[in-house]
């Protein structure tokens, strides 16, 4: 990240082709068409390329970093766009579009930590991992989800803490490397 | 035993929503700013975090397309090259450089956006001495730009390989946008040209717009998401007809 902060190009590509995948996996999951998702990664790596100086390696990998970025990015795409306001009224929409999401990836590699991660949220009670998924792979407020599931903001709070509580505790200390 | 910040009670249960990026924009900054005083929601949101960390890793992969990475790389080596051009000092933060340039470029050598935008200008004011000290024309051909940005004057000067978009009093991209300059060619659509440039705290901007501008109709501007666009994604705020 030295590198790539002082405007060194080949380290930048080192960083891309290291994140690349994981950073377009998760914005194409988020936004459900190739095409947004490349504008997000676009957009994503561009700005760590105009801003490797923000990387603190006290806070975390670069992984992990990278990814926040891109996920930003990619909550940012999906409340600006039309996909997001047609999908907010309708409940329905959301659950087709989550799960199709998981069927047109049959043929991606699976990374043995992704398999970790998936039991840790499948094990979640379906209240809980409903809401997480909402939030963070659907983009919506806690607001927007509380108006969609006709429950209240303090409970929806609530399922999001105790799930990520239970998947802390699944994943356990050191079974997920998040390097 | 930590003690809770302020406001801890009305917070508390917002730890979740916060890693998830589920908080509403206007709780989103009382929040972070409740979160550095708070050393119970800090605990909290470290301990938290590793499941929300761990959540984009339950994605199954999907290689991006080449085509990305090509479009990525060419913008990010045209800038490393403008920056090279520019000099190391160019992204450093003004402070550091003040000392050494006070009163020339002043404080807004900010971010690499900027500093492009001054590499841009750099390359501009080395043309010019090249030309000048070759004995080249070193007087432009000026035209007026439309722009859309209120009070604001934008001139071209044209120049046989170094043409230079002028502006006084324009406004800064909106957002984390910026501005990006493209060629237009008679019945064509737009090019994208790797000229990325912002404003000046006082509005100004010298701006280079590469090669020669023979055969080409107007020189365009507008405001695009960081990195530029391929095609426009708004309209034009300056236009400069060559004619």
């Amino acid at each position: 990240m030295q590198l790539v902060r002082r405007g060194n190009a080949p380290a930048f590509e080192v960083i891309y082709e290291r994140h690349s995948q994981a950073a377009f996996s998760l914005a194409y999951r988020m936004a459900g068409t190739r095409g947004v998702a490349e504008d997000v990664v676009q957009d994503a790596f561009l700005s760590i390329w105009r801003s490797g100086a923000r990387y603190e390696r006290t806070r975390g990998s670069v992984r992990t970093w990278v990814l926040g970025i891109v996920h930003h990015r990619a909550i940012d795409a999906l409340r600006r766009s039309f996909v997001h306001e047609r999908r907010r009224a309708s409940d329905e929409g959301i659950e087709e579009r989550l799960e199709t999401g998981e069927r047109t990836d049959v043929e991606a590699a699976r990374h043995e930590e992704a398999s970790t991660v998936r039991t840790a949220l499948g094990h979640l009670p379906s209240e809980q991992s409903q809401v997480i998924e909402l939030a963070y792979f659907g983009g919506f407020t806690h607001t927007e989800i509380a108006a969609m599931l006709d429950t209240p903001v303090g409970t929806v709070k609530g399922r999001m803490r105790l799930g990520l509580e239970k998947m802390r505790h699944a994943l356990g200390t050191g079974q997920v490397s998040l390097g | 035993m930590r003690t809770p910040g302020p406001d801890h009670e009305r917070w508390a249960d917002a730890v979740g929503s916060y890693l998830l990026d589920a908080l509403p924009p206007e709780e989103r900054d009382g929040f972070a700013s409740h979160l550095e005083a708070c050393p119970v929601c800090r605990h909290d949101a470290e301990e938290l975090g590793v499941a929300a960390d761990a959540l984009p890793l339950s994605v199954p992969l999907v290689p991006p397309p080449a085509a990305l990475k090509d479009r990525i790389m060419s913008v990010v080596e045209s800038e490393a090259e403008l920056l090279a051009a520019a000099g190391r000092g160019a992204d450093e933060p003004p402070r550091e450089r003040a000392s050494k340039r006070r009163g020339f470029l002043g404080g807004w050598l900010l971010r690499p956006g900027i500093a492009l935008a001054c590499a841009a200008v750099l390359l501009v004011a080395g043309g010019l001495a090249g030309s000048l000290l070759a004995g080249g024309d070193p007087e432009p051909r000026t035209v007026v730009a439309q722009t859309t940005a209120p009070g604001a004057e934008v001139r071209l000067e044209i120049r046989d390989e170094a043409s230079t978009l002028v502006a006084r009093g324009m406004p800064a991209p909106p957002g984390d946008r910026i501005y990006q300059v493209w060629i237009k060619r008679p019945g064509r659509d737009p090019e994208p040209t790797s000229v990325l440039w912002s404003t000046r705290d006082d509005g100004s901007a010298e701006v280079a717009v590469p090669g020669s501008l023979e055969g080409v109709e107007a020189v365009l501007v507008t405001d695009e998401p960081q990195g530029g666009s391929e095609a426009p994604t708004a309209a034009p705020v300056i236009t400069a007809e060559t004619a």
